[in-house]
């Protein structure tokens, strides 16, 4: 079978529910999504994470897609008031597909800041006690179309899912709760994400449903003061892609829904945050000829300031 | 007078001088939902802007923030509270603790 360019942009498409689900929390808190844990009212937080997707499994043996997708992903949050928060989240990517096409290997690729997505979050319930604290914050956002979405090489114009930006306005919302102790937290977040058209093609929407557990493994007994921890992280993530539509028609060989688990760990101090961890898709029931995940990897630091 | 006597009397004299000058006085604050080392660094933050705060001791196992301010220095409830609330916090109780030196 021979695997022209737009067949390719069809098939990978569905890609873009992982790749547009940049997590923005910069708490002590999940790896892979958000918290309703507080930024201080004027306070800053910086997180950068290096994230590597690898997509290789490809149900299609003569096309052979080989996707991988590199970054750095920078996450800046600055508490407003008590309740409110503002994040800004800017990726920097470098994006590279290996296919066969026409008898032969090709490789595409793009490199640079990807699309500017600005969230606000609102904590409307807080239930503090002793060593512990709950939570709820839901939250809205908007991604701008900042990267580049028109690339070009000598095939022609890249396929949608390795452009840097989708050229389209996208909005996302959700609720995250949190149950914190000394000894342990409890993450959940439901987030849905509306993809919008932008050069007659149209991402399906993302929903979404991540729940993390954090557990301190050191130290065992706690000290005076203020100890660094060590977690040890779970997480779950089930991700929901609709169809993509391309000239408005369902592309059938897109979507789909995964589960991933992800194990890490996590070194936390008053100051910064060490962190690393990697999403493994242990189910993934996606699309027609959809190129299936491999892993993601996330590894990075958070700075209060 | 012996020599000896005058350095002992200046020596009680500057040491009165030295702990006039220096009075302190601690508060400990009580705060609900501090669970992380993380979230220390905004409890910290936020007292330390409160103008004649000198020293702030948090231990995140209790809950207790102990504060030491400046003699002279107004540290009442509300300004304890609007401190831990800006950094996302409860204040369950503040309570003035015994006098003492800074050692400064």
């Amino acid at each position: 079978m021979t695997t022209t360019p737009d067949t390719a942009r069809i098939k990978l498409a569905s890609l873009a529910g992982l790749l547009l689900a940049a997590p923005f929390s910069v708490w002590a808190a999940p790896i892979t999504f958000n918290t309703a844990l507080p930024v201080q009212k004027d306070g800053w937080v910086l997180r950068e994470q290096f994230v590597l997707n690898r997509n290789a499994d490809d149900p299609d043996p003569a096309a052979d897609r080989n996707m991988r997708v590199s970054g750095l992903v920078s996450v800046l949050g600055y508490g407003v008031t008590r309740e409110f928060v503002l994040f800004g989240v800017l990726p920097y990517l470098d994006k590279r597909l290996d296919m066969n096409m026409e008898g032969q290997r090709v490789t595409r690729s793009d490199e640079g800041f990807g699309d500017l997505t600005l969230i606000g979050r609102y904590t409307a319930y807080t239930s503090d006690a002793p060593g512990r604290t709950f939570r709820i914050a839901p939250f809205l956002g908007v991604k701008a179309p900042t990267g580049r979405d028109d690339a070009r090489d000598g095939l022609g114009r890249l396929p949608p899912t390795v452009q840097l930006g989708t050229g389209s306005w996208d909005f996302l919302g959700g609720v995250v709760a949190t149950y914190q102790t000394l000894d342990w937290q409890v993450d959940a977040q439901l987030a849905y994400k509306v993809n919008r058209e932008a050069n007659g093609f149209r991402f399906g929407n993302v929903s979404g449903l991540d729940v993390s557990l954090q557990y301190r493994l050191w130290p065992q007994q706690l000290g005076s003061g203020v100890p660094a921890f060590l977690y040890g992280v779970l997480e779950a993530n089930f991700v929901h892609a609709e169809k993509n539509r391309v000239g408005g028609i369902r592309d059938p060989n897109s979507g789909g829904t995964t589960l991933f688990f992800s194990p890490g760990l996590q070194y936390v101090t008053k100051k910064w945050i060490l962190e690393a961890g990697v999403q493994i898709p242990v189910a993934q029931d996606l699309n027609g000829t959809a190129l299936k995940n491999d892993y993601i990897l996330n590894a990075g630091f958070r700075i209060n300031f | 007078m012996t020599s000896m006597c005058r350095r002992t009397i200046l020596a009680v004299v500057l040491a009165l001088m030295s702990a006039s000058a220096f009075a302190a006085q601690a508060y400990k604050l009580r705060v609900d939902g501090l669970a992380c080392p993380f979230c220390a660094y905004g409890i910290e933050k936020q007292i330390k802007a409160v103008k004649g705060v000198e020293k702030i001791d948090v231990d995140i196992k209790t809950g207790n923030v102990i504060v030491t301010v400046a003699e002279g220095t107004a540290f009442d409830e509300a300004t304890a509270k609007k401190a831990v609330t800006d950094a996302g916090f409860t204040l369950r109780g503040l309570e003035k603790m015994p006098a003492q030196g800074t050692g400064k």
